[in-house]
């Protein structure tokens, strides 16, 4: 069955990226109200694809290759009743990457911040990922910091306490969370989409700037009633 | 896979990264693996067909010559010939990649690329025509499996 969902979900996603790339060309109204862009950062093996795995699949990715240059991924989220798409960018930790992938940085309107609690050096490198993040994306850029691998408290390194003290003096939201268990990923998430839309409506983030990061999409209907046949189809599956 | 292969690298850093490499050359005659493979990495993302071309056979140069990165160039070799539409060449990269590891990233690139394909109209270029692989005993065994996929691919290219 989740075979079925990921190929209704691959689908889902062609068809967005056809009517943004072709709005004039199709008369398919958009199923969200606007487009969030994310990146996700850290150090190599902290986490990052399989915590976009987790969000996207609700699946844990065991044995996950090092991500080659940078990944993509998407979800439709809600926040108060809006629809928000998130498209995220998920990058390379490797350091030879460091440097090209700086260009994704920009416009990101959300950036995960990524450590390995039970590597003390992933969160020693920290403050140089923060740096990049600052230099590069804007002043209303949410930046959400992840203590990944919170499952493997044996072996921590990095105490909550340390990390959230770390956060707090720098303006930055903070979780554990554990991709394996899915501990608090779609929290970090969600907080990340539900902070950009306060800033939007408080008038902190301006959608006409080019590098926002947010897209505002007229919303219509009918498209939802799609989504909502292809969840019919698997809550009648007795699978 | 359609927004990797649409998103255009920023103008801006294309030509940083083309400075650079053109400065080493410039400077010592020489370029640093790490700035050939970054300016390659910026021309197979560019808009213009002539860049994708001149980055892959930048990455063909490279998977020749520093076979520890050759994960990363074998991926963006298929990648770039996905974006100028050479599915045959890009995929036969995507199929040396998954006889070595299994790869996510590599499938999604290979179930993008049309299934039944008619033959570019003109072949594509033999692309490890000189290789001479080098392998010392210092060599992992894993590497020597690379070195053998990339031989084979490199048999079924020609």
């Amino acid at each position: 069955m989740s075979k079925v969902r990921s190929v209704v979900n691959k689908l889902h996603e062609r068809i967005d990226y056809f009517i943004e790339k072709c709005p004039n060309m199709t008369a398919a109204p958009y199923n969200y109200n606007y487009i969030f862009k994310y990146i996700i950062i850290g150090d190599m093996g902290v986490g990052k694809s399989c915590l976009l795995h987790q969000f996207t699949e609700k699946k844990f990715m065991a044995n996950c290759p090092h991500t080659i240059g940078v990944e993509f991924g998407t979800r439709i989220i809600e926040v108060d009743d809006k629809k928000i798409k998130l498209q995220i960018w998920d990058t390379a930790g490797q350091e030879r990457f460091r440097a090209v992938t700086r260009s994704y940085y920009r416009g990101a309107a959300g950036a995960l911040m990524v450590y390995d609690i039970t590597r003390r050096s992933t969160y020693n490198h920290l403050s140089s990922w923060l740096t990049d993040t600052r230099n590069l994306t804007n002043p209303s850029t949410v930046i959400f910091l992840i203590g990944n691998k919170s499952d493997l408290e044996s072996t921590r390194e990095v105490t909550y306490e340390e990390a959230k003290e770390f956060a707090d003096e720098n303006g930055l939201m903070f979780l554990e969370a554990s991709a394996m268990t899915g501990q608090n990923v779609e929290e970090a998430f969600l907080e990340t989409a539900r902070k950009i839309y306060q800033n939007i409506q408080e008038g902190r983030l301006d959608l006409n700037a080019s590098e926002s990061g947010v897209q505002h999409r007229p919303s219509q209907p009918s498209r939802t009633s799609l989504s909502s046949e292809a969840t019919g189809v698997k809550d009648q599956c007795s699978c | 896979m359609d927004e990797l292969l649409s998103d255009v690298v920023p103008q801006e850093d294309l030509e940083r990264f083309e400075k650079k490499y053109h400065h080493e050359l410039e400077l010592d005659g020489e370029i640093a693996t790490e700035t050939k493979f970054e300016y390659a990495f910026c021309l197979v993302r560019s808009r213009y067909t002539n860049d994708i071309r001149k980055g892959i056979l930048l990455l063909e140069e490279l998977a020749r010559t520093h076979p520890e990165g050759r994960r990363d160039y074998i991926y963006y070799l298929a990648f770039g010939n996905a974006r100028i539409k050479e599915y045959t060449s890009g995929l036969k990269y995507c199929t040396a990649f998954l006889d070595i590891e299994s790869n996510d990233q590599v499938r999604s690139l290979q179930a993008h690329s049309p299934a039944n394909l008619d033959r570019p109209r003109y072949p594509a270029a033999p692309l490890y025509g000189s290789l001479a692989l080098p392998l010392s005993c210092a060599v992992p065994s894993s590497l020597h499996e690379v070195s053998a996929a990339l031989w084979s691919a490199e048999r079924s290219l020609d």
